[in-house]
């Protein structure tokens, strides 16, 4: 009795020490990753209290919420936070619409249709700078661009797009890398509908509009949504784009480019660029935990049928 | 009037040769209850869906009435369809379930709101109007299925399997409340089924089907006293009927012991050559006395009436019968038994089909029928 006692109580601390065995192989990589994303985090949070410009060099001075006071009045910082809106919603909801669309279509048998889904989905393979540079130089060029030539060959004249509409051009290069995005996770949606369901709505008598309206739509809400919380989460955060196809030309300047302007992109005003940075990553937060809220609140009372 | 008729209807899955449901011709009167019954991989679920419009045809045609409606879509067919799953929506309402149908037909808010409370109390869905269906049990669930079907007041109503997701209990009650039902709405209706007991209590009539071929279409009694064929006799009732293969030696032979058949029998067995299968339910073997021996193997009593697994030497394998008997039986396994045949005999040929059905009784191995002096049961 005493033996089966001792061995009972035995494992806890052996338990405890193991269970530390296990984790501490993955110390290394966690502190390394707290190091890279948090420290620097928190060193912009200081700088963002400062006065420190680089070019000329001045001594950095402590300037309490400074910064922050002075952007409410900064109208190119106005500028930039409303392109950034701009940036995110149009492509959003852009590529959700047109992701959509595609994965109806594609949501069938057809010949070839592997290799239809891996052409579709390459966009979204491609790094954002070749995004940038081929629909810089190869779709919208004035001279040599796609588009202007059929322009052209429709007999009408050809048209500057990045310098007369810069913030269009890029949130159509954006919509095109980010449909393949929106189509996945709709297809997924799709292809999780249950059969028979569709196949009692055809019984009942709904036409193919009517299922999709009266059924598949409200199947696939919770995957809309989930499209729009990544992609915004990544699209208010996009550079690569701004800095290839304009360099912050016209009106195009969103708040990461802005950030890069103002610091080592020219500016060298570290303290301010901090603030705006500081900002974004509030804002960012805020749209993801209401998204997220919103998301999980719809996942609880909706699905699981 | 709405009858239901498949003329010569067949249906070939893509990339198979085997066609699923082959040539299959069948009448339903209107106001019938026909159940399609067969083995997993029969064809009855395809026939089924085939009338819906939810498969096409590969050849033959599918009336309903007097319209040919082999090309016409399933929501131009006016039928309503349970299915197995049920395939609620699940995002709607129980009455917006059930006023689907009524909804794409344009019918006026008011009227699909009476019909589908007329309907949710028949069913007693009443309390459950405003939930959805992830919030009910399975058995509501079924309602709401057979709901959304009657709120339509189709032409036919196709049931797909719709009680075998319920436990065994409230599959028995569902069942009787089906039958019910359907004679209250007087509504053509096919049923599939992969239970033969489900197919025998409900059916008017009952189809049976054995890879895509239809077997034999008729009330249950028919099938069950007058199987067309072996499948059919194995098929239907529960235990099955014992099927004894014996061969093409005359006389017919159950272990040691002839088989003696009575008036149509014997007229009957001159004229067919070829091997033959001996069938009788086992109401038809009664254990006790009688003048050949077998072993009880096991004794399941159920109460009302017992039922006694046998073995016996036959042909030089060993043969399993099953025998049913009124309680109380007293026999332990083990035991050594004395077996007769009381009932309804029937004679299968080489091909399976039914030649007659005569009675029979199993005569002492040392009768004078004919027998060899050789009394070993293992006799060649």
């Amino acid at each position: 009795m005493n033996t089966t006692l001792g061995t009972r109580i035995a494992p806890r601390p052996l338990g405890l020490s193991e269970s530390w065995r296990r984790r501490l192989p993955l110390l290394p990589a966690l502190v390394f990753t707290i190091l890279l994303t948090q420290v620097p985090f928190v060193m912009s949070i200081w700088y963002s209290l400062t006065d420190w410009k680089v070019v000329p060099p001045t001594p950095r001075q402590f300037v309490g919420l400074g910064n922050y006071g002075k952007l409410v009045s900064d109208h190119f910082f106005r500028q930039a936070a409303w392109t950034s809106i701009e940036l995110t919603v149009v492509p959003v909801l852009g590529s959700i619409l047109l992701g959509t669309a595609f994965a109806l279509l594609l949501d069938r048998k057809f010949f070839g249709q592997g290799l239809v889904r891996t052409l579709l989905i390459t966009p979204f393979l491609l790094m954002p700078v070749v995004v940038g540079l081929i629909w810089k130089n190869q779709m919208f060029h004035g001279l040599y661009g796609v588009i202007n030539w059929v322009i052209e060959k429709l007999g009408g004249t050809p048209v500057e797009f990045i310098s007369r509409y810069p913030t269009w051009a890029i949130a159509a290069t954006l919509i095109w890398q980010w449909t393949p995005f929106m189509m996945l996770i709709i297809l997924a949606g799709l292809q999780s509908q249950p059969g028979d369901v569709l196949e009692a709505a055809k019984v009942d008598g709904a036409t193919p509009f009517g299922i999709f309206r009266q059924l598949t739509l409200g199947h696939l809400r919770p995957y809309m949504e989930l499209g729009i919380l990544l992609g915004t989460v990544y699209l208010i955060q996009v550079y690569d784009q701004v800095a290839v196809m304009t360099g912050g030309g016209p009106g195009s300047t969103n708040l990461p480019y802005f950030v890069f302007e103002r610091s080592i992109g020219g500016g060298w005003d570290f303290g301010r660029a901090s603030s705006y940075s500081i900002v974004v990553v509030i804002a960012s937060i805020i749209i993801a935990t209401v998204a997220l809220r919103v998301l999980s609140g719809l996942l609880k009372g909706e699905e699981i049928a | 009037m709405t009858s239901v008729r498949y003329d010569n209807a067949t249906r070939t899955y893509e990339g198979t040769s085997v066609p699923a449901v082959d040539a299959l011709d069948l009448d339903i009167g209107d106001g019938e209850l026909l159940v399609l019954v067969g083995p997993s991989g029969s064809g009855k679920s395809t026939a089924l869906r085939m009338l819906a419009g939810l498969e096409p045809l590969d050849g033959g045609s599918i009336r309903i009435g007097d319209r040919d409606v082999s090309n016409v879509r399933p929501r131009d067919r006016d039928i309503a369809m349970v299915f197995q799953n049920y395939a609620l929506y699940p995002q709607l309402t129980v009455a917006d379930n059930m006023g689907f149908a009524l909804k794409q037909a344009g019918v006026p808010k008011e009227e699909r709101r009476t019909r589908v409370r007329e309907a949710a109390r028949v069913l007693d869905l009443e309390p459950y109007l405003d939930r959805k269906p992830k919030h009910l049990s399975g058995g509501q669930r079924q309602r709401v299925a057979m709901g959304r079907a009657i709120v339509r007041r189709p032409a036919v109503y196709l049931m797909d399997e719709p009680l075998s997701n319920l436990d065994a209990k409230l599959r028995v009650q569902t069942r009787t409340e089906v039958v019910e039902l359907q004679a209250r709405l007087g509504v053509t209706t096919v049923y599939v089924t992969h239970d033969q007991v489900e197919a025998m209590t409900m059916g008017h009539r009952v189809a049976v089907l054995k890879d895509g071929v239809l077997q034999q279409c008729d009330t249950p009694r028919k099938l069950y006293h007058e199987p067309l064929n072996l499948f059919v006799a194995g098929f239907i009732g529960s235990p099955a009927m014992n099927l004894v293969p014996v061969g093409d030696e005359r006389p017919l032979r159950l272990g040691g012991s002839a088989i003696e058949l009575a008036r149509p029998g014997d007229a009957a067995l001159a004229e067919i050559s070829g091997a033959i299968t001996v069938g009788f339910r086992p109401e038809a073997l009664q254990v006790g006395e009688g003048p050949l021996r077998a072993k009880i193997r096991t004794v399941e009593d159920l109460g009302s009436e017992v039922f006694v697994h046998l073995s016996l030497e036959h042909r030089g394998q060993p043969l399993a019968l099953v025998s049913k008997m009124m309680p109380p039986f007293d026999g332990e396994p083990g035991d050594s038994i004395g077996l007769q045949i009381i009932g309804a005999t029937h004679l299968f040929a080489d091909d399976g089909s039914r030649v007659v059905s005569t009675t029979a009784t199993l005569q002492a191995a040392s009768a004078p029928a004919g027998v060899a002096s050789d009394a070993s049961p293992a006799a060649p």
